[in-house]
């Protein structure tokens, strides 16, 4: 391999030997991985568009009833800083700041996710008691499908970071251990990069 | 980042170098959200709004991968992760654009005009 | 429905076999729908009996199951669908004599051999298998075993990954395979279009059935396609260059970027679906603002680049077999790439053609149809490539070139048949009528079938080291040509004439003669599959005389024919080093190409686990628990197969590894016998002089 690091920040650099060149193709493929989880939110933000209208949403609520765009702003906030601690977990890695830094920067990404999972949660609960649930409308549907399964995904990613950290705890940074870190930067930053779509077509665009 | 002479990795200065590459992308996209949100919370025109919230959001996605994903043109292996997620963005292109073209095609010709998309969009919901 | 749903058993009663069906009624219907349940519970049986009693168990779990090897896996994912396969072509048997019985009147507008329901999950589960569980499973299986040694790989990039794949899609098959026994299957055809397969006109099991073997055996196949794309982007060998991969690598990269990106789009459709059947969404419901028409939309997007799945492979086992059996090297490599690649992404613009008839406006209309007769173009190049790669040729007519001529004259109609239906205006004439049928039968068995046929008669010599028995390979091959004639032919007049598809029955006593042929057609298909299973049996009868050790029975140019037959866990002694496209015809060109390695080193290869069996047991219990609502059940197993990913993540794993020595000696020993066998000409091919070591003087490739 060149010496020019494959990930930069988010892989290992020279330094790291075998678990550097494993990584290439490991990594590689979680991208590949993530390209077709993208089309799955790329098909689910097309369909939202689709039952946008007032067809689609069939005399129920609509975007005006149910969204608090400042309960939106909090969970944009959580997100971004929850993405900005990963940099402190892959820079931990790549440098080799140690186990308890590492664990540190996962259990602060791992807050700050339950952060946003919970104003997520008391925004669906309130949304179903204003009449907003799924079996209401088609778009209702779509809405909650979407941003379901982003918040899906998160809670996926916070059960990965846990999962990380009793790693980290029992085996030690070895190379597996280091090719997951970075898989699961990529995941966390990815999630990130969906709900900047979410926030921005989902809620803001109809609000506009 | 490169020690002259040795070609060595300096792990201080590529450390630095990437922390400002972090906090750049950090506060790049900090001002682009609250951009968006502006935008949707102003009096401009409605179209306007959808423009800037979507060129906010745009440019937000490519500071994402940037300066989180690491993706640019140099260096083998971000080139090559970058070219991946283009060839999946013109896919999606064809796709997502595709839904849209065809089912609005399909809910104009319900006698539903893309003006009563819109405002349905713009008017708060009165039922 | 849920007012009597049991806390243990959900929905499960002992009223839900077919044998229910058969003691309250008794006519052809229920007894054929018993007959099959027999099958599959006598054929279980004497399955596991048989096992027990050759004290199979161990070696199948040892060996087999647990075997991260991708040529084990290839082999068993085309054990999985030559099952499935004969479970599809008895169905397409029994429609086609149904339909030529179902002539009604009308007093008696109802006729035929199964009743209108049943036909309908006939049709349903011969679509589903067919194209989810032959076609997918075959050509991965073939890839599986076929890729990793042309690109000088060990293995895929993802062994263990690829082992849960696998499971993913057995347990899909098998969720459709235990539907013939408990419950039902669905009755909306292979794509199960709502609102009609919605919880309000289909609330029986049956789409769930169909919603959970997708959803399963679809996210094997989205793995798959992953595990493909990187293990040709970063496990080649040192010196294979893109341009200088065989046909068949670059078909199958086609194909992974296929899967990974068209995968989702079913994944979505049916989730979608299945939040409408299950939680109340409104996504595709007639009331509440849903929109079935968005279902349409999804599905084909996934639907049409799958026809393009199915097809390259087959196109390039194509590009192997005309120039190996043409002995002449490949013409219009290049041409070939660009045009599987122009295939590869064009066919992410045509979804709209299966449903020109569903209602937007003539410009979109136009639109994709335009775009339809675009992607005609590179498929015609690649007919005359092949056409001219076997032009002066010395043409042996092998199995694989009898397969290869009857795609070359049945395909070629098949392709036009497509033009004419890209065609929005006729298509609003002949759209649902059995013209449709023939159409995609015809693309799809010529293409696909015999292409995968042909290259597991090509390939088997490298799996088993002995080769299939010629004369029944082509005895097969004419009957699988004929028996499609005969079945599909009569299929376009009908369509014609005005006979729309998936009828139960008709009231016109013209279409009869036609469903006469076409039954007779049948009755051929089910010739072939019997001289399919027979070709098996009698080559393994005779595998001595049959037996090519040397491992390049056919003078092959790429780097598969030269290694043993058959071919050792590591595949290569050391990883080769490549020197030009065609690098073992190269080797031969040059004089001695059974030259050994000048070291040996110890060969890391990924351990055995049980990883993939047993999420492929809890995918299985996740799909049976939820078309049964059997909620604690599948609360457990979908808990359980995140919980078996964690654990397997906190142990570190540790490879198995192959010492230096075992590898020379066995290694030593195949140039030791390679040099001690006669070699044969071109004209022993099919005799027993033919033990796997060419005439390298003939070689022209």
């Amino acid at each position: 391999m060149s010496e020019k690091s494959l990930y930069p920040g988010l892989n290992l650099g020279g330094t790291h030997g075998k678990a550097h060149e494993k990584a290439e193709s490991t990594v590689f493929g979680f991208w590949v991985f993530l390209m077709s989880d993208l089309i799955i939110f790329g098909i689910l933000f097309a369909s939202y568009a689709s039952y946008l209208n007032p067809m689609g949403m069939a005399g129920g609520p609509g975007p005006n009833d149910l969204f608090d765009i400042t309960s939106v702003a909090i969970q944009t906030a959580f997100l971004l800083f929850g993405g900005i601690a990963y940099a402190g977990v892959s820079l931990g890695l790549k440098y080799e700041h140690g186990r308890a830094k590492l664990i540190g920067w996962l259990l602060v990404c791992a807050v700050l996710g339950a952060g946003f999972l919970f104003f997520e949660v008391k925004d669906f609960i309130t949304q179903a008691g204003e009449g907003g649930t799924p079996q209401v409308s088609g778009w209702l549907s779509s809405y909650w499908a979407l941003v379901g399964l982003h918040g899906f995904h998160v809670f996926s990613g916070i059960l990965w970071i846990l999962a990380m950290i009793g790693q980290i705890a029992t085996r030690g940074v070895d190379d597996a251990v280091k090719i997951r870190l970075s898989m699961l930067g990529v995941f966390w930053h990815f999630l990130d990069l969906i709900w900047v779509g979410i926030f921005s077509f989902v809620f803001l665009v109809p609000l506009a | 980042m490169i020690k002259p002479n040795t070609g060595e990795l300096d792990p201080q200065e590529s450390a630095a170098s990437e922390i400002k590459s972090y906090t750049t992308g950090f506060i790049a996209s900090l001002l682009l959200t609250v951009g968006g949100f502006a935008a949707a919370l102003s009096d401009l025109p409605t179209t306007w709004k959808v423009v800037l919230i979507c060129v906010a959001a745009l440019l937000q996605i490519i500071t994402h991968m940037r300066n989180f994903l690491h993706l640019s043109f140099s260096g083998g292996q971000s080139r090559e992760d970058l070219l991946l997620v283009l060839f999946s963005a013109i896919l999606l292109t064809i796709m997502a654009g595709g839904t849209w073209y065809i089912m609005s095609d399909l809910s104009g010709r319900m006698h539903q005009t893309m003006d009563s998309v819109a405002s349905a969009q713009s008017q708060p919901h009165s039922r | 429905m849920s007012g009597n749903t049991s806390p243990i058993f959900g929905n499960l009663n002992w009223n839900v076999t077919p044998y229910t069906d058969l003691l309250q009624h008794v006519d052809s219907s229920t007894i054929v729908g018993a007959g099959a349940a027999s099958v599959l519970v006598f054929g279980a049986i004497a399955g596991v009996a048989l096992f027990t009693y050759m004290r199979w168990w161990g070696p199948l779990y040892r060996i087999w199951l647990t075997s991260p090897d991708a040529k084990k896996i290839g082999i068993m994912y085309i054990a999985l669908a030559l099952v499935m396969l004969a479970r599809g072509i008895i169905e397409g048997f029994v429609m086609r004599a149904h339909q030529a019985t179902a002539l009604g009147t009308l007093a008696q507008p109802e006729a035929g051999l199964v009743a209108p329901d049943h036909f309908s999950q006939l049709f349903s589960t011969h679509g589903t298998i067919m194209i989810f569980f032959v076609a997918m499973p075959l050509l991965i299986g073939l890839i599986n075993f076929v890729l990793p040694q042309q690109l000088g790989a060990r293995d895929m990039a993802f062994p263990v990954l690829n082992q849960v794949s696998l499971g993913l899609t057995a347990a899909g098959a098998a969720l459709i395979m235990i539907s013939l026994l408990v419950g039902q299957f669905g009755t909306g055809g292979w794509t199960m279009y709502p609102p009609y397969t919605g919880i309000d006109f289909s609330p029986g099991e049956g789409v769930d059935y169909w919603l959970w073997a997708i959803l399963i055996s679809g996210m094997g196949s989205t793995l798959t396609g992953m595990n493909f794309a990187v293990t040709i982007f970063k496990e080649r060998a040192p010196g294979m260059h893109f341009m200088r991969m065989p046909l068949f690598c670059w078909t199958s990269l086609c194909v992974a970027i296929m899967l990974v990106y068209a995968m989702p789009a079913l994944t979505v459709s049916s989730a979608m679906l299945a939040l409408d059947r299950y939680a109340g969404f409104h996504f595709f419901t007639n009331a509440a603002g849903g929109n079935m028409m968005n279902y349409a939309n999804i599905f084909w997007m996934f639907g049409h680049p799958e026809v393009y799945i199915l097809i390259l492979p087959a196109f390039g086992v194509f590009s192997e077999i005309s120039s190996t059996f043409s002995g002449k090297r490949l013409y219009g490599y290049t041409s070939l790439v660009i045009a599987s690649m122009s295939i590869a992404v064009i066919s992410f613009t045509v979804w709209l053609h299966h449903f020109f008839t569903m209602g937007q406006s003539a410009g979109v209309n136009i639109a994709f149809g335009i775009a339809t007769m675009i992607i005609g173009i590179p498929t015609g190049v690649k007919i005359y490539d092949w056409m001219a790669t076997m032009w002066r040729g010395r043409v042996r007519i092998t199995t694989p070139i009898v397969y290869l001529t009857g795609f070359f004259l049945l395909f070629v109609i098949g392709g036009l048949s497509g033009i004419i239906l890209a065609n929005p205006s006729i298509d609003y004439q002949v759209h649902n009528s059995t013209f449709l049928v023939a159409h995609f039968h015809n693309v799809i068995i010529p293409g696909v079938l015999y292409g995968m046929l042909a290259g597991i008669h090509y390939w088997f010599p490298k799996a088993f080291g002995f080769r299939l028995s010629e004369t029944w390979g082509r005895r097969t091959a004419y009957l699988f040509v004929g028996g499609f004639i005969f079945t599909f032919m009569p299929l376009y007049v009908l369509g014609m004439m005005g006979f729309p598809r998936r009828s139960p029955t008709f009231q016109n006593p013209e279409f009869l003669p036609w469903m006469y042929v076409a039954a007779f057609g049948g009755v051929l298909m089910m010739c072939a599959l019997a001289s399919l299973m027979w070709t098996f049996w009698t080559s393994y009868r005779n595998r001595t005389a049959l037996a090519v050790p040397g491992g390049d029975p056919w003078n092959g140019s790429t780097l598969e024919w030269s290694s043993p037959a058959p071919v050792p866990e590591w595949t290569f002694p050391q990883i080769p080093q490549i020197q030009a496209r065609g690098d073992w015809g190269e080797a031969k060109r040059a004089g001695d190409p059974w030259k050994g390695p000048e070291r040996y080193t110890d060969i890391e290869m990924p351990a055995n686990t049980a990883h993939g069996l047993l999420i492929a047991g809890a995918a299985f219990a996740l799909g049976f628990a939820m078309v049964w609502h059997i909620w604690w059940l599948a609360i457990l197993s979908f808990l359980a197969i995140p919980g078996m990913i964690a654990l397997r993540g906190m142990r570190v794993i540790t490879p198995k590894i192959i010492p230096a020595a075992e590898v020379e000696e066995a290694d030593r020993r195949f140039r030791q016998q390679v040099a001690s066998l006669a070699s044969a000409t071109r004209a022993d091919e099919e005799t027993e002089r033919n033990r796997g070591v060419p005439d390298l003087s003939e070689f022209a490739g």
